[in-house]
């Protein structure tokens, strides 16, 4: 179960890095931060995951604390200007 | 096999986002790489089993770095507008000649590191042979708190001149806060007040829950402190606590509070105990709850002070 555990996450670190393509293309501001908002909620699932196969209890409170302090960055962003918040390459 | 591979592939994107993070060229593309990183971190401090260090940076990393970057990114782009001064270039053989330097320095320590043997007895293995004195089960918080309590102590009197400092060199920063959010019926959107109506309990509840466990497991003042400080950033965000140039005495209180009360509790240590910073017998537990409680305030306010750059908050009355 073990391995199977650690697959399941392999599987979901490599879709993270695979969706850092989108954070680097962009090509506006909001593809930038709506991929890094899901990667939170990737990174949820490999702690939990990791939370299991390394009898670590206390990981489920750190995805407990990404999962309350999500929101804290979405509004963040929405207070980036947007006619401003495009970058020039 | 997997768990090899998972720890490489983390390890490189590690390596991969910080060097993307400060080679590229679009700021707002390294600002939310850096919020990546913050994640990424989290993950690799849970795998080197150190869910302390993964709590604080889930907390810190995504309760108020990253606002605090978009923040700074929002004020750095209004300000751009209206002086558009040449970024100070600085030239390329200083820039290779300091990496070269630090590089070499690095791999120095790290040679002499990696050959060291490892000591016998660990100021580690002796805070963990005498936990049962300590009042509390977390090793984590008994070094904290009781057996290192004046390293604690001086962090958070660190803490207070830092919002000290900042508060002597700060401009008033307007883009810390909503924007044109003016009020709740002009252009906020409508879905922010039901957000913040479900978020602010369940943030109070997690901070809480936070300082009550690291008695027993990963936690603690800090953490709590963090993630309250977290719910300021956002009730500052969306305008529902204002600037005010001065803070109140309430604030005054909150800001010394944590200090006074631990270094207080520390110095009659002096006399009913056996020495300054330590605990009356058989009082240990109620102590470290109450002196943590304190701090976890004493850690939250000058955070969300910091975030907000200015000296004190009001509550905006809608």
């Amino acid at each position: 179960m073990t391995t199977f555990y650690f697959a399941v996450a392999v599987f979901l670190l490599f879709n993270l890095l695979a969706g850092l393509v989108r954070v680097h293309r962009g090509p506006t501001a909001a593809d930038r931060m709506l991929s890094a908002l899901l990667f939170g909620t990737t990174t949820v699932a490999v702690l939990l995951l990791l939370a299991e196969v390394m009898a670590l209890p206390a990981l489920r409170d750190v995805a407990l604390l990404f999962v309350v302090l999500a929101a804290v960055i979405a509004v963040a962003f929405t207070r980036v200007p947007k006619h401003l918040g495009e970058d020039s390459e | 096999m997997t768990e090899w591979a998972f720890d490489a592939l983390l390890a490189g994107g590690l390596l991969g986002l910080a060097w993307q993070i400060v080679a590229s060229r679009v700021l707002f593309r390294s600002v939310v790489l850096f919020i990546v990183f913050g994640l990424l971190m989290a993950v690799t401090w849970a795998r080197l089993h150190a869910p302390d260090l993964a709590l604080a940076e889930a907390a810190i990393g995504a309760g108020i770095t990253g606002a605090l970057l978009l923040s700074a990114y929002r004020a750095f782009l209004s300000r751009r507008g209206t002086d558009p001064g040449p970024p100070p270039v600085f030239p390329r053989w200083a820039a290779v000649g300091v990496a070269a330097l630090v590089g070499a320095l690095v791999g120095g320590i790290g040679w002499v590191v990696v050959g060291l043997e490892p000591p016998e007895q660990t100021a580690g293995r002796e805070a963990l042979a005498h936990l049962a004195i300590s009042g509390v089960e977390n090793p984590v918080t008994a070094v904290l708190l009781n057996f290192r309590s004046i390293d604690t102590l001086s962090e958070v009197v660190v803490l207070f001149v830092a919002f000290l400092a900042a508060r002597v060199v700060a401009q008033d920063l307007a883009h810390a806060g909503p924007g044109d959010w003016l009020r709740a019926s002009r252009n906020e959107p409508v879905l922010v007040q039901p957000l913040i109506a479900f978020i602010a309990p369940m943030t109070v509840l997690a901070a809480g829950y936070l300082l009550w466990s690291g008695e027993h497991q990963p936690g603690g003042a800090f953490q709590a402190g963090a993630v309250l400080a977290a719910l300021g950033v956002l009730l500052r965000l969306t305008g529902r606590l204002r600037p005010t140039s001065e803070p109140s005495l309430a604030e005054r209180l909150s800001l010394v509070g944590g200090v006074v009360l631990f270094s207080a509790i520390g110095l009659a240590g002096a006399g009913v105990a056996s020495a300054v910073l330590a605990y009356p017998e058989g009082w240990e537990y109620e102590l470290i709850l109450l002196v943590e409680t304190a701090l976890t305030i004493a850690i939250a306010l000058p955070l969300v002070l910091l975030f907000s750059g200015s000296g004190g908050l009001r509550r905006e009355v809608r």
